[in-house]
């Protein structure tokens, strides 16, 4: 159990700088995002067959594709798509897998379910599964989300089921019981306390992973599918113009390994 | 008589801060010296300097003899193993985990005297087996207890022909009867060479003999021959650290035995725990107001016997009758051997406190005069469990439970991480302030001489 | 050990279910008339009649309800009757043995590979100066945040488009190899020798490392005696850990550098819809996947018999 006061999560200002930075990166990205689809006065599918793989310009910021649809919104459309998907999957697995932990951590009959399911999930790796129930409906952003959270909570249940259990069986969570304090108590003082800085660990790692396993997907052309925007996809589609223009064959590469690396350094130290 | 270690001015400091003042001293063959003090006086430091391990960004300034000759720390290291060996404190840390016993004792055979590898099992074997590890020398060090893995630990420092010893805290974590043998096994490994212990326990002092040096906060208190200072110390710090022996404490004063009610019935208990017996037809009662003490080895069940108590445990047989209707559930409680494991770390103590007084509806004005009583500086409800000492933490845990007005309070070794003042201290509130409240208490330890000063009854397991 | 190898047999048997199981979902949700759609992805959008549509509807018994499919369509797959290809038509048992062979010699050589780079830079960070430390792991950071079709793009970018020194795809020959098998291990080395230095750090700094210098052992010695095999007990569970890393890995991989190996197949088949074979691949990568698991776990109990890791 996790008693270290620096780790007790929480607040920027306890952050390390490392994790600032990861927190600025994703930040720049996100008004990245934000204002290249404000900024931006052509629509993501919009092509310019007069005005293909521009290098950047005063009218195409960041240049033009093979279509000559522009950079700018498509980049920032993908970078968007890739935010969305991270977020909601974090926010639906650490919910099911937190609750689920916690729950199994209490209960034995839980538990030994649980156990079982866990067992099963990790028999496969989860790009394998993702990609196979991608396959029932091919790019569907739904499908992606769904097969990414299955796939994502089952950590999030086995690190707080493994925290939990040490604290349950911890000298504070003892003698609090036998004080005579109830179980909400005792999860707001003892067991939240110690499962949040690994949450918020695995919730940064969980970030990272789902918009590279939506990025891998798009790479096998099984993701998100032409004519949206998605930076697996651009760098498949791209990849054919690597000399002719490989500014804009840089950008959705530059954007994945940013966004990943944002989220690895904001993530801090491995569990 | 040959002198084989001579400091001058020996300190310690990391950067600009002064862990060790200057401290010289000198050390005889064939008389063993016997460094005593508080942990974190600094005690350490002072063997690291000697054998040249001081960590990372400490510096050492003086001059160390070692032999009759001054010798830098390159030449000191060179003499590791065949000259001059260290101790480890905690021998399961020490030794490695994943290596067979005897194995870490032929490898100094082998590679540091350079015998052959038969050669080499041959003389392990028998070095293990005249400190009674017959058996035991194919087990690695997790599945040896403590005293066996300190001999072990020994057996393997002295292979290289190593007879001026450094032993750093030898016998922590270990239980009285084991300490003995370890200190005799220091004394003969050490017959014609030197022996440099550091203890902050006063009785291995006593046995050990020889020459004594008192040490508090990294300064030197009072030097001298051992026997004559602990006999007739000079310096108050030197006489609170005697006095802090429970073997001087005075005698409790028996809880008469027909004025108070029984609240607790144990009879025929048995516990079982991990396929092993811990013990079996245990039977004895507890009146009001009652210091009821155990003692035994370490894994003899002693602390079971009290979680069984309090319900924490499942017992195999017997029964536990509590008399005492009228207590709630929450006036049976248990103070934890380590203070710090007992708390959340989340928030203040003044919070917890808080968090109680609500949940049960305390009156306020009893934490005050308390507090006072257990000697708690106000300041530290606003810190956290890790940012206070462990005495004032065992003592607020007191407070804590005696808000609740207990009928009973089990206390597992409460005062077994706390050095011997503090543990002093702590276990005279405990038992003064169980007689005025009438609450019984079981006090577990692994000190015999504390369980007899303090206790009405003793339980032996 | 034995739950452990209990744990590991009910995941063999989860492997086929959710399998046999998610192949099923997948074939009853394709779009339009099944039949007509299998029929056209094997003989060709032209050749396709009715007649070739009944042909495709008896022979994988459309027609029946779903659960009794459900019930044939697990009985099958127990017998390892995985069918033929749906695009090819050869039997996917063949096809499968023959991509097997592929992603073994990839994996194992990447695995190699890794290992070759992550320990010298995880012991050599470990044990010189703060300055190297930072260096190293630092440059490791940056690899990892590179998702491996990344890695494998800009190696392919740079050594078989830029400077031509390998071929930029297929196989046959030892040279094929190369920048796959870099790839994969670059991306495996940089998260491992993390692990290596954290694993060697501890090791290095612990009571019973000085211990043995303490007791007269020279460093190279007491690196041997007591450092290699302490330091490898983390590494080796995380091999496990890294297992996931491997077989995601090598889907990428093969799809970017077209190597004839199960992930490669995989994609491609669930591309095309091709569904015997999507079978057949993920079959054999769970199957795979749950052995190299036991190997592991069987290797960590050998280092280090103190108790079970937790997997």
């Amino acid at each position: 159990m996790s008693l270290d006061r620096s780790s007790r999560g929480g607040g920027i200002m306890k952050m390390t700088l490392s994790q600032k930075i990861g927190l600025v990166i994703l930040l720049i990205l996100l008004v990245f995002a934000f204002g290249g689809t404000w900024v931006s006065p052509y629509s993501l599918s919009q092509q310019d067959l007069n005005a293909i793989l521009q290098p950047p310009s005063t009218r195409h910021w960041l240049g033009t594709d093979q279509f000559g649809r522009s950079m700018l919104t498509r980049m920032s459309e993908a970078v968007m798509l890739s935010f969305s998907l991270g977020l909601i999957c974090v926010i639906t697995s650490a919910i099911i897998g937190v609750t689920l932990g916690v729950w199994a951590a209490w209960g034995e009959t839980v538990d030994s379910i649980m156990g079982v399911l866990v067992n099963i999930l990790l028999a496969l790796p989860g790009l394998v599964i993702v990609l196979m129930l991608a396959a029932i409906a091919p790019g569907s952003f739904l499908v992606l989300y769904l097969a990414i959270s299955l796939v994502q909570w089952v950590e999030y249940f086995r690190v707080v089921r493994a925290i939990t259990k040490n604290v349950i069986h911890s000298p504070a969570r003892q003698s609090t019981k036998m004080m005579g304090f109830g179980v909400w108590y005792q999860f707001k003082r003892h067991i939240w306390p110690s499962i949040a800085p690994s949450i918020f660990t695995l919730a940064a790692f969980g970030g990272a992973n789902a918009i590279l396993t939506m990025a891998s997907l798009g790479f096998v052309y099984v993701g998100i599918q032409p004519p949206l925007a998605e930076l697996g996809l651009m760098t498949v589609e791209l990849f054919p113009y690597y000399s002719e223009a490989p500014w804009v064959l840089a950008q959705p590469l530059l954007a994945i390994a940013l966004m990943v690396f944002g989220f690895h350094l904001l993530a801090g130290k491995r569990t | 008589m040959k002198v084989l270690l001579k400091l001058t001015d020996i300190s310690v400091y990391a950067g600009d801060t002064c862990l060790l003042e200057p401290i010289s001293l000198t050390l005889k063959q064939n008389v063993p010296l016997t460094i005593l003090g508080q942990t974190g006086s600094g005690k350490s430091l002072l063997a690291q300097a000697i054998m040249g391990l001081l960590p990372n960004g400490l510096t050492s300034t003086g001059t160390i003899e070692l032999f009759g000759k001054e010798m830098t720390l390159k030449e000191r290291q060179s003499l590791w193993g065949s000259k001059l060996v260290m101790l480890p404190q905690e021998p399961w840390n020490a030794l490695d985990p994943l290596m067979k016993g005897v194995e870490q004792v032929k490898e100094v055979y082998q590679y540091v005297q350079n015998k052959t590898p038969q050669e080499s099992l041959r003389l392990s074997m028998d070095d293990l087996r005249n400190v009674g590890l017959s058996g035991s020398e194919y087990k690695r060090p997790d599945q040896l207890s403590g005293g066996m893995a300190q001999r072990l630990a020994i057996s393997a420092a002295t292979a290289g022909g190593a007879n001026f010893i450094l032993a750093d805290e030898p016998t922590k974590g270990l239980d009285v009867s084991r300490r003995d043998d370890v200190v005799r096994l220091l004394q003969s490994r050490s017959a014609a060479g030197g022996l440099l212990t550091i203890t902050h326990d006063v009785a291995i002092a006593r046995q050990l003999g020889g020459d004594l040096m008192v040490m508090k906060a990294g300064c030197l208190v009072e030097q001298g021959v051992a026997e004559q200072i602990l006999r007739n110390p000079q310096a108050d710090y030197t006489q609170a650290l005697i006095e802090a022996e429970p073997k001087t404490w005075i005698d409790a004063e028996p809880v008469s035995k027909e004025s108070h009610d029984e609240i607790l019935i144990v009879n025929q208990l048995s516990l079982k725990r991990g396929g092993r017996i811990l013990f079996e037809g245990l039977s004895f009662t507890i009146r009001k107001g009652e210091v009821v003490g155990v003692v035994g080895d370490s894994g003899c069940g002693k602390s079971s016997l009290g979680d069984a108590l309090l319900n924490l445990l499942p017992f195999t047989n017997g029964t536990i009758s509590r008399l005492n209707h009228e207590a709630k559930p929450h006036q049976w409680l248990k103070l934890y051997q380590d203070p710090p494991s007992a708390f959340s770390a989340s928030v203040s103590l003044g919070q917890l406190l808080n968090d109680l007084v609500r949940l049960h509806r305390i009156d306020v004005q009893r934490i005050q005069p308390l507090m006072r009583r257990l000697k708690l500086p106000k300041g530290i409800l606003e810190r956290n469990c890790l940012e206070v000492s462990g005495g004032e933490l065992q003592r607020f845990a007191i407070l804590r439970s005696l808000l609740l007005d207990p009928v009973f309070l089990f206390a597992d070794e409460p005062t077994s991480r706390l050095d011997p003042i503090t543990a002093k201290e702590v276990t005279e509130l405990l038992v003064e302030l169980a007689n005025e409240t009438g609450c019984a208490v079981l006090l577990v330890s692994h000190d015999p001489d504390l369980i007899r000063k303090t206790c009405d009854q003793v339980i032996s397991l | 050990m034995k739950t452990l190898i209990f744990k590991r047999l009910v995941q063999l048997v989860g492997v086929i279910w959710g399998v046999g199981t998610l192949t099923f979902v997948l074939m009853r949700s394709l779009p339009g008339d099944m039949a007509y759609r299998i029929a056209a992805s094997r003989y060709g959008q032209d050749n396709v009649d009715s007649q070739a549509a009944a042909l495709v509807r008896e022979e994988l018994q459309l027609d029946q309800g779903a659960l009794s499919a459900y019930k044939d369509w697990l009985l099958d797959l127990l017998q390892f009757r995985l069918g033929d290809s749906l695009v090819s038509g050869e039997p996917v048992i063949e096809t499968v043995q023959h991509m097997l062979g592929h992603s073994l010699l990839l994996s194992f050589a990447g695995l190699a590979l890794s290992i070759a780079i992550a320990v010298p830079i995880g012991l050599l960070s470990a044990s010189k100066g703060k300055m190297v430390d930072s260096a190293l792991m630092g440059f490791s950071s940056l690899i990892r945040a590179m998702p491996v079709f990344v890695i494998g793009v800009l190696l392919l970018l740079l050594f078989a488009l830029h400077w031509n020194w390998f071929p930029v795809a297929g196989f046959g020959t030892p040279a094929h190899l190369v920048l796959p098998a870099l790839t994969l291990g670059l991306s495996l080395a940089a998260v491992s020798n993390r692990v290596v230095r954290d694993s060697a750090k501890r090791v290095f700094g612990s009571s019973f490392y000085l211990f043995s210098r303490v007791k007269g052992l020279s460093k190279w010695t007491t690196f041997k005696r007591h450092g290699i095999r302490n330091i490898a007990v983390p590494v080796v569970a995380f091999l496990g850990i890294q297992l996931v890393s491997m077989i995601e890995g090598i889907v990428m991989i093969e799809s970017l550098f077209s190597w004839p190996g199960i992930g490669h197949g995989l994609a491609h088949a669930i591309f095309a819809r091709d569904i015997p074979v999507i079978q057949g691949a993920a079959l054999v990568m769970g199957i795979l996947f749950v052995f190299l698991n036991t190997l592991v776990d069987l290797l960590c109990h050998w280092i280090d018999p103190r108790g079970v890791a937790e997997s």
